[in-house]
């Protein structure tokens, strides 16, 4: 068996839309306790790559464990070590936050009384307790990702799965999120997450990979991908970005 | 997006209807691309729609050809007050509407709000039903023409596509007010009673119609024909018999009826669509809810649930009990359920003969039921109650990602969403049994109609718990309880009679018994009834549940809507 030491290996994960390749052919490997950071444009294949990853969908080809479990041939071992938030997926909304963990806690086959305590604890530090009952339909964007990000961390799993964790969220809940993460990191556990904001990648990272097209473009620690230069320097050479000459868009400025 | 930055120095471009025409078909086509399924549907629903629109044709043209002033009349009054009718209430209670074109993403666009609406109007008209309801109103014109020549016929023309735009202004504005009802905070109870009225007015008008044939008494029915054609309802639909009897005078003001209640119920779907559009986030209630104070667990729960588990199944249970309650198109339809669960029975064994083995007696005769009509009713009920969950997957959309990536065994899935739901159903048809044995003066028929309903209801949980899992479709995120995608009303449809048909064959045992066993099925049908709803629904828990196991991430991708 294949990454029987990587907290997630994924081996040829392809997937096409249509006829349209998403992702064409990723392999990774995620050792425990990094901070890994998956970077890449929009349209990359990111979120394709991390659902197939985490059993939310199907891929064409390839496989993925997660600390050595098969995620689509043994996926109740896989799923119980894994927490997960996905991007673009809603959550059950016309629930309170605390309804919202509860459910989550209990699905998870936690017992209640752990469940309340914990609910309690991660709705008041995430600073989502003053919401009260108010239903997460009802939140703002920042607070729906932060709720999204209790439910993922309720059941302490070994692996995090996070699907751009800091978009939509405030400074101050952000360095509070990043906090979290890597204490949680220090603990013991392992962080995937993808966002395209190369300052916290840097800051927070151990690892990072950049994808695009569908393909893995660099991968390693956070040193040996970025040298000597500056980490956005080498994705958008990696990705090969494109710079405005300053003649199109003339019509923006009057 | 286009949002002109320069709108001051450059021309801007009128927008016609023509445009939201051209973009709602370029939705339309851009939904099929590459889902040959929802082609297969969309031609599947064409054909049907055909089907139909020929059959009217038939029925509204006939007496045209027989050469009949007086049932032209009948046709023309009643069968066109029934498609306005029509088109009225069954996107409310069966179909919803197609919102191809969702009001809420034009909320942006600096458009006034005549040519919105004008062009939301005319994209709402180009749809299958139009186009089979003008085939089938053509008969009309063939009446009329073969009864007055060419200007009748002529006329009858414009009066067609006339009440072709009233129903389909009449659907929209009423469907855009309920939901905007709904939707607000204040009057979301009121209008969910009112919903139900309007569910219930069914009953009624069925006993009409069925009064009203039985009765046969054809001038009076040809006087009433008349005062019909005076109002919007017939107005549209007579003006060309109105050509042909020589009463010429009354065209001018009967089309003057019609477009006045279109322009009526524009301006009405116009204010709704304003809030529509704009009020397109919180569908929740915000009345401070009372409850178990205390952790988070103990909210979950609702009180009912007070004795369940603290576990996965019990977390299920209680958060599916949260939802059908608290999600605005759920809540729809278990209130249509309520009542309509109440008024067929009712109906079918006061009102209408027509499965009756007893001789013909008259609408006067209410007693004429038997166990075995009674048997037939609570079989409707029954399905009709268990059909609700047929795309129970699909109320969930993308959250089902909740359960997938906390690996939910599928038999527990389908046996929480089960019980979750006859915490609400299993009460009410025990009411309804009640309520029937109370009406029909038969106290001793409890047991027949409290075992038929409960057995048809677990056959079509069986039933339905299967088609959830392999037939899901997606729902759109709107606000709008009642819209559909593009083809997923056709998909609705199809699923929903095959479904229904399946858990009706799987319950007819039932009424065989009632049939076969005469005076001792009266106390055997309540425990023989329940163990055999029960067994139906475990039986298809388990198998439907293994396939759910194998297909949990392609159930997630057929209920995310794309967005
Ligand atoms: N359900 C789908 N159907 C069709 N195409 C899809 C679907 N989901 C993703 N795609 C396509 O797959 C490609 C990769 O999308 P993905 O969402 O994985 O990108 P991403 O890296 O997460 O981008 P972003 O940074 O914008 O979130 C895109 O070209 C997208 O159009
Ligand atoms: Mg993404």
């Amino acid at each position: 068996m294949t990454g029987e030491h990587s907290a997630l290996a994924l081996r040829g994960l392809a997937k096409s839309f249509d006829g349209k390749v998403a992702v064409a052919g990723v392999d990774l490997d995620v050792p425990a306790g990094s901070f890994f950071g998956l970077l890449g444009p929009n349209g990359a294949g990111k979120t394709t790559s991390l659902s197939m990853a985490v059993g939310l969908l199907r891929p064409d080809q390839g496989r993925a464990w997660v600390l050595g479990h098969d995620v689509w041939g043994d996926p109740v071992r896989a799923k119980r070590l894994l927490g997960v938030m996905p991007d673009g997926v809603r959550l059950f909304d016309r629930l309170s936050g605390g309804e919202l963990l509860a459910y989550h806690g209990l699905l998870r086959g936690m017992d209640p009384a752990v469940v309340d305590q914990r609910a309690a604890e991660l709705l008041d530090v995430l600073a989502l307790a003053d919401a009260g009952r108010t239903l997460v339909v009802d939140y703002s964007a920042g607070m729906k990702k932060k709720i999204g990000l209790a439910c993922a961390l309720l059941h302490g799993p070994r692996l995090l799965v996070l699907d751009e964790p800091f978009e939509a969220v405030d400074p101050v809940s952000a360095a509070l999120i990043r906090d979290i993460l890597h204490r949680y990191v220090v603990g013991g556990g392992t962080v995937v997450f993808s966002s395209h904001v190369m300052e916290v990648v840097e800051r927070l990272c151990s690892h990072v990979a950049i994808l695009a097209d569908g393909t893995i473009k660099r991968v390693g620690t956070l040193d040996e991908v970025r040298g000597e230069r500056r980490l956005e320097e080498v994705f958008v050479e990696a990705v090969g970005g494109r710079t405005a000459t300053g003649e199109e868009l003339s019509w923006l400025s009057r | 997006m286009a949002v002109p930055v320069t709108a001051a120095t450059e021309p801007v471009r009128p927008v016609s209807a023509r445009h939201f025409v051209r973009l709602k078909l370029r939705v339309m086509a851009n939904n099929f691309r590459g889902q040959s399924w929802r082609v297969a549907l969309f031609v599947a629903g064409v054909f049907v729609g055909v089907w139909f629109a020929v059959g009217g044709f038939l029925l509204l043209a006939a007496p045209g050809f027989a050469g009949e002033p007086r049932y032209a009349l009948l046709a023309a009054a009643f069968g066109g007050g029934l498609l306005v009718l029509g088109w009225l209430l069954l996107p409310l209670v069966f179909f919803g509407v197609d919102e191809t074109l969702d009001p809420a993403r034009f909320a942006l666009l600096p458009l006034p709000r005549r040519t919105l609406v004008g062009g939301m109007f005319a994209a709402a008209v180009v749809s299958v039903p139009v186009v089979a309801t003008l085939i089938a109103t053509t008969g009309l014109v063939v009446t009329a023409g073969a009864l007055g020549g060419a200007v009748a016929g002529l006329v009858a023309a414009v009066g067609v596509v006339a009440g072709l735009l009233l129903c389909v202004a009449a659907s929209r504005a009423v469907t855009s007010a309920f939901a905007t009802m709904l939707r607000s905070r204040r009057v979301r109870d009121l209008a969910a009673v009112l919903l139900a009225v309007v569910a219930a007015l069914f009953g009624p008008l069925q006993i009409m119609v069925l009064a009203a044939v039985r009765e046969a008494d054809w001038d009076r029915l040809v006087e009433v024909a008349a005062v019909v054609g005076w109002t919007p309802f017939g107005a549209p639909w007579t003006v060309g018999l109105d050509v042909a009897g020589g009463r010429a005078w009354a065209v001018p003001v009967k089309l003057l009826i019609t477009a006045a209640a279109i322009g009526a119920l524009l301006l009405w779907w116009s204010r709704s669509l304003e809030s529509a559009m704009v009020g397109a986030a919180g569908a929740a209630p915000a009345k401070p809810r009372r409850g178990p104070v205390g952790g988070a667990v103990g909210q979950l729960f609702p009180r009912v649930l007070g004795g369940v588990r603290r576990d996965r199944f019990g977390a299920l249970v209680a958060r599916e009990c949260r939802y059908w309650w608290r999600d605005a198109r759920r809540r729809a339809n278990l209130i249509t359920l309520a009542v309509v669960g109440v008024f067929v029975p009712v109906l079918v064994n006061l009102g209408g003969n027509g499965f009756a083995v007893s001789p013909d007696q008259g609408f006067e005769s209410s007693g004429s039921s038997s166990p075995v009509m009674l048997s037939v009713s609570m079989l409707t009920v029954g399905v009709l109650a268990s059909v609700t969950l047929a795309n129970q997957f699909g109320f969930d959309g993308s959250a089902y990602a909740a359960n997938v990536v906390a690996g939910v065994p599928g038999r527990l899935e389908l046996h929480a969403r089960m019980a979750a739901f006859s915490v609400y159903v299993v009460p009410m048809l025990g009411v309804v049994a009640v309520l029937i044995a109370a009406i029909l003066g038969e106290p001793g028929w409890i047991g027949v109609a409290a075992g038929t309903l409960l057995a048809a209801y677990g056959a079509g949980l069986a039933i339905n718990g299967l088609v959830s899992v392999l037939g899901a479709y997606s729902l759109p995120e709107t606000s709008n309880p009642f819209a559909m995608n593009t083809g997923a009303g056709m998909a609705k449809s199809l699923l929903t009679v095959l479904s229904m048909a399946g858990s009706a064959a799987a319950a007819v045992p039932m009424v065989v018994a009632a049939a076969l066993l005469g005076a001792s099925w009266l106390w055997l049908a309540l425990p023989l009834g329940v163990a055999y709803g029960l067994g139906a629904a475990l039986l298809g828990a388990y198998i439907g549940g293994d396939v759910l196991d194998r297909r949990q991430p392609e159930l997630l991708a057929t209920v995310t809507p794309r967005r």
